[in-house]
Parts: structure tokens; sequence; C-alpha cells
């Protein structure tokens, strides 16, 4: 796809004060339109549900929620700069889920278990690499194949039972405990997308992720792209540990339409399919528009099967937004 | 460079894979071999070899060619024909509105694709999500019942004709015929063949390459109602859940066929022989009670294992490619390898 070759932050005639200001996490044009977009939403809901959106449980809710969408994310990010697409990573939470609940049902203690749930989901993310990479089956391909895949795998592993023995100290410490205003899972969240914001701006490695997107001459491509995927695992598998936090049991559905809530967030923040472009603060932004909505739908009393309707219609809407004639000459 | 279209090869592997895979089930249980049986797989093969039809054009124009919304398309439809005939609406009159519907569908992913250059993996994954949510809010999540429809309707998913099931012989049959005139024989398939295998080439031959992909997916939408409506007229049922593992499995049965991811290549014809093999493992697996999510499962172990022996063979990925990766690199040749 062609893109405009002067729109994008690391082409533009940089004199001394573009280049300071490249570095800073300022909002660009995108983001302000995205944090004008949030607080509009913010403020219909409060209206609209009489004020319920601004109660403790719900803040707490929501907060949690965006933690647990945010830090894929993240991952989803990368993996989307560098070109790529991971539609698998519903199928993969659920999958980490099981696999880490099994592990607490033989009473593994908790230190224990967390490396369990980090290595399935890198090693679930490295397996999707290992198929985009060496193997050069397209992304989107790929990953439809191992998002039915993993979900088999679920049913094999956990035998169509629910697992249920979730220690509750996953909900203490992710949920309970907190930092001012905010859950612990949140702070996570929070320290997680300034440190690959840090990375992506001011380190040759951030720089490389958005070079691969734009034009891969010169840069280990393949070895970053397979970290890409991997880190988006190792990530879901976080996700994975904090679901469990927010509610203690594994089903055989845990984690159906994640990736595209994820991936909704993404695109939504103003990362391009085509790569090369795009920031962790839109991704931020994206997460939490995508909650608002969801949550929004909870208590305005409109039915959940709207949900599906509007995120479509928000992915469709942000995109074709950011649409301008002169690119498709 | 040309299409590579229809490869003979090909077509006696899948047909040798056809035999070797119902003989294996038949081995297991000769009974699958019965006429009752050997009905209700082509009936099944027929919605999805529909859509096959109509992800084969939309893979083969290239350029990230792949319809996702297929399955969502056809349980809206289906939703939308059942809430027609509901409000007694004559059948064929709601028969066009459903198809209609899916003209409408398709041609919002093509209007996103095309004018507003989304990718077709975006725009085609958040048009699942919402026909499928709206297909949910049209009937509240419930499943329509229409077995009370009149006959003459039902017929349609029921019905048969020369020994055939009605839907086989009346339209996939004159439809495949229709697609390999389309493809083979007209100047939209050649223009299709050259847009897929090179963008710059189609449109330095004068091809509008976006109209002509844009029409792919109106294709690939109506195929996909008319696959609905089948489908509703088989089981007397309208479900806004039908039809969520079509997209996976039509995409398997293009690639099966011979249709690259990369575009340009491939024939229906392929596809249509593709869809009997998968129709015999798909119905081999439900025959012996395997759980839908394994199948969807072993059709992602098919498609994921296909691809990948598709490109060592072609030198897409394997050695080949890795090789002329490090001519490239050593010779400074900036010639992508062809």
């Amino acid at each position: 796809m062609p893109s405009d070759a002067s729109a994008h932050p690391l082409a533009r005639p940089s004199g001394r004060v573009r280049r300071i200001f490249r570095h800073l996490p300022l909002p660009g044009e995108r983001e302000s339109g995205l944090l004008a977009t949030l607080v509009v939403l913010s403020v219909l809901i409060a209206f609209g549900s009489h004020g319920a959106l601004f109660t403790p449980v719900n803040m707490d809710n929501l907060l949690v929620s965006a933690a647990i969408t945010a830090i894929p994310a993240i991952g989803m990010t990368v993996v989307i700069l560098t070109g790529g697409i991971d539609v698998s990573i519903g199928s993969m939470l659920g999958l980490v889920a099981a696999v880490g609940g099994l592990a607490f049902e033989a009473h593994w203690s908790l230190v224990a278990v967390v490396p369990v749930f980090c290595l399935a989901g890198a090693g679930l993310g490295l397996f999707n690499a290992a198929l985009i990479i060496p193997g050069r089956v397209p992304p989107v391909i790929a990953t439809l194949g191992t998002l039915s895949i993993f979900r088999m795998l679920v049913f094999l592993v956990t035998g169509s039972n629910w697992i249920t023995e979730i220690p509750p100290s996953l909900t203490t410490i992710f949920i309970v405990t907190r930092i001012g205003p905010l859950p612990m899972a949140s702070i996570i969240a929070l320290l997680m997308l300034a440190l690959a914001a840090f990375i992506l701006a001011r380190f040759r490695l951030g720089r490389h992720v958005y070079a691969i997107g734009n034009n891969e001459a010169g840069i280990r491509v393949r070895r970053i792209k397979l970290y890409a995927y991997g880190l988006l695992g190792l990530l879901t598998g976080i996700a994975a540990l904090m679901t469990l936090g927010q509610s203690p049991m594994v089903q055989t559905s845990t984690g159906e339409g994640f990736e595209l809530k994820v991936i909704a967030a993404v695109v939504l923040g103003g990362t391009e399919l085509s790569g090369g472009r795009g920031t962790i603060l839109g991704t931020l932004l994206g997460t939490l528009i995508v909650e608002l909505v969801g949550d929004g739908v909870v208590l305005l009393h409109i039915q959940p099967f709207w949900s599906g309707v509007l995120l479509g219609a928000i992915i469709l809407f942000s995109v074709g937004a950011a649409w301008r004639p002169a690119r498709s000459a | 460079m040309r299409g590579r279209g229809l490869e003979p090869t090909r077509i006696f592997l899948l047909l040798a894979f056809f035999v070797l895979g119902l003989g294996g089930f038949a081995l297991g249980d000769v009974g699958i071999l019965s006429r009752a049986n050997l009905t209700s797989m082509a009936v099944f093969a027929v919605e999805i070899g529909i859509v096959a039809l109509g992800q084969t054009f939309v893979i083969c124009g290239g350029e990230g060619g792949i319809d996702l919304s297929v399955g969502a398309i056809a349980a809206l439809a289906q939703v939308l024909l059942g809430l027609l005939l509901v409000a007694h609406m004559p059948w064929p009159l709601a028969i066009v509105i459903g198809l209609a519907s899916g003209v409408v569908m398709g041609g919002v992913n093509a209007l996103a694709i095309t004018r507003f250059t989304i990718p077709p993996i975006i725009v085609t994954l958040a048009t699942m999500f919402a026909f499928n949510g709206l297909a949910l809010v049209f009937t509240g999540g419930i499943n329509i019942d229409l077995t009370t429809m009149p006959p003459s309707f039902l017929a349609l998913g029921q019905g048969s004709a020369f020994g055939l099931p009605l839907q086989l012989a009346a339209v996939y049959l004159p439809l495949l015929l229709l697609f390999v005139f389309l493809q083979h024989f007209s100047r939209f398939g050649r223009a299709l063949y050259l847009a897929g295998t090179s963008e710059l080439a189609a449109r330095l031959a004068g091809i509008r390459t976006g109209e002509l992909r844009g029409w792919t997916y109106v294709i690939s939408g109506l195929l996909s109602s008319l696959a609905g409506v089948i489908g509703a007229a088989r089981l007397g049922t309208a479900r806004p859940d039908a039809a969520e593992q079509m997209n996976l499995v039509s995409i398997a049965i293009v690639v099966l066929g011979g249709t690259g991811i990369f575009g340009g290549d491939g024939s229906v014809i392929g596809t249509a022989v593709a869809t009997a093999v998968i129709a015999v493992v798909d119905y081999g697996l439900s025959y012996n009670n395997i759980n839908p999510i394994y199948q969807a499962g072993v059709m992602g172990i098919i498609l994921i294992t296909l691809v990948l022996a598709e490109n060592m063979v072609r030198g897409r990925g394997g050695l080949r490619r890795v090789r002329s990766y490090w001519v490239r690199a050593t010779s400074g040749d900036p010639l992508q390898d062809s």
C-alpha cells in the first residue's frame, strides 16, 4: 500500500525543534482526536447512566479490564508495526489460562506458576512466529489456523471441565492491592506502556521496529519480527494471569473474542496495518475507548449483542477517518 | 509472468486424497458409504463450496485479498430471510431480499477496501463482528423456526433432482460452470489473474484493479448470502450463529485447491475438488462424533500444513528462499527471487 512518506514522523524535514519534539510524548493529531473522543464518550455515558460510570465498583472493573487489554495491545502494536498481525491471541489467552489453571489445580505455589504463564504465552507466540517467519505462512492465515488449534487444545487440556481452583491471592495482588486510585493491574499496565513507549521512541531497537514496517532493508528483520510475536505471546500470558485474578475460573470459552478487542484498540489508536506507523500512547487511548464503549453498553442497558456491531463499526470508522484522498493516487 | 491457472497434478492429488479419506473413514465404519450419508456429505459440501467459489476470486485478486466476513454474511442473510418469512412475505421475494442483503454487505467490504484503502483483513474482521452482531440484534439471539414454511421453500435445501440433492444439481453445479467460464474464458478472469500477479502490470494494461477487486467482494457477499439461504432451507431454521467456522474452512478449501494466498493463480475447479475433500474430512469427523471444536482445530492444522508445504515446494520458503537470500546479501543483487 502506498503511504505518504512526508506524513511519517521519521521522514519529516528535521529542524532542531522538530527533532526534540519528536521524542517527547506529546499527543499528535491522532492522539488529540482520541483524547477528545474519550472525554465526550465519558461525559455521554456518565449522564446516560446517571453517574453509574464513576462508582468505585464500576471504575475498578473498567480499569482492570483496560489493563488486561492494554498489556497484549503493546505486543500487538509492535507486531502490527512490523507489518504482521496475530488474530489467535483470544484462544492463546484461553490456552495459557488452562495450562496455568492445571498447575494451580496441582497445588503449585504462585511463584512457580507465574513463570508457567509467561513461558506458555511466549512459547505459543513463538510458535506463531515460527510458522510466519521461517515458514513464510502469511500472518493472517497462520494465526487464523492457530486460533482454532489453540481453542482445540483448550478443550483437550481441560477435558471440557471448568477449572475453579484458582487461588484468591491473584485477585488480592492484581485488583485489591492499589496505589492511590489505581488497582495494581493498572499500575503494571501503565509501567509496561511507559517502558514500551520509551524503547520505541528512544532506542535503536524501537527505530528498527518502525523501519521494518516502512522498508525492510539492512536490519535483522526476521529476528525482530520473531521477537515481536514472542513478546505478544508473553504479554498475552500475563493478561491471562490477570484475567484469572478478575474472574477466578477457566472455561472452555475463556478469551473468546479477546483478539478483536485488542486489535480494535491498536487500530483505533492509529497504528496502521501496513506497518511502520503508530504509537503506544495511541494504543493506550484506543484501549480506553474500546473498554469505555464495552462498559457503556452495559451501563446504558443496551442489548449486549450491540457490542460486536459497535466494535466493528468503530474500527471501520476510525481507519476510514484517517483516509486522505491524495494517498490513493 | 502469468497465472498458473489449473494444475492437473493437483487435481489428481486431491482426487487421491478424496478416495483415501473416504476409504479411511469407511475402514472405520462402512456405514459412511451409505446413500444417505453420501447425500448428507454432498449437502454439506454445497454451502461451503458456494462460499469457497467467491473466496477463490477474492484471494486470486491479490494484494492481501481475503474475506473473513463470509460466515457473518451468511448468518445475517439467513436471519433476514427468516424474519421476512415469519412476517408472511412470499418466499421468492424474501430470498431475493436475502441475496440483495449479501450484495450490500459485500459492497460495504468492497467500498471500505477499494475506496478507503483499508487492508482487507481489518475490513472483513470488523464487518465479521458487525454483521454477526446485527444478526444477534435482529433475532434477540434466538433461532427462528422455519419448519412450518411452504414446502416449495424448504425443497431448496431438502429436495432432490436427477437423483442428486436439489441444491447440488440446480444451484452448485450451474454456479461452478459459470465460475469456470468467468475465470478461464472471460476478460474479467484474465484481468483478475493479471491484477493478482502484478498490480503494476495490470494498471499499465489499463485495468482498474480497485474496481475489479471490489467486485470480487460483492460476488463473495452474494454467494455467502446464497449459502445462508440454502442452509436455512435445509435445516428449517435461521440461526444468528450459523456458519461460524465458514471463513476458516472456505480459506482452507481455496488454498487446498491450489489458489496461492498471494493471488494471481489457482482455479475454481481446484476449489471444487478441494471442497469434496474437506467435506469428507468434516463429515467423517462429525460421523465419528468428534466435537465441532476439534473439527475446527483439524481444519486449522490442515490449512497451516498446506501453506507450509506449498511454500517449501514453490521455493517461497525453505531452502531456496534461504539460499537466494544469501546470494542477494552477498552479491548485493537487488532483484527479488520470482
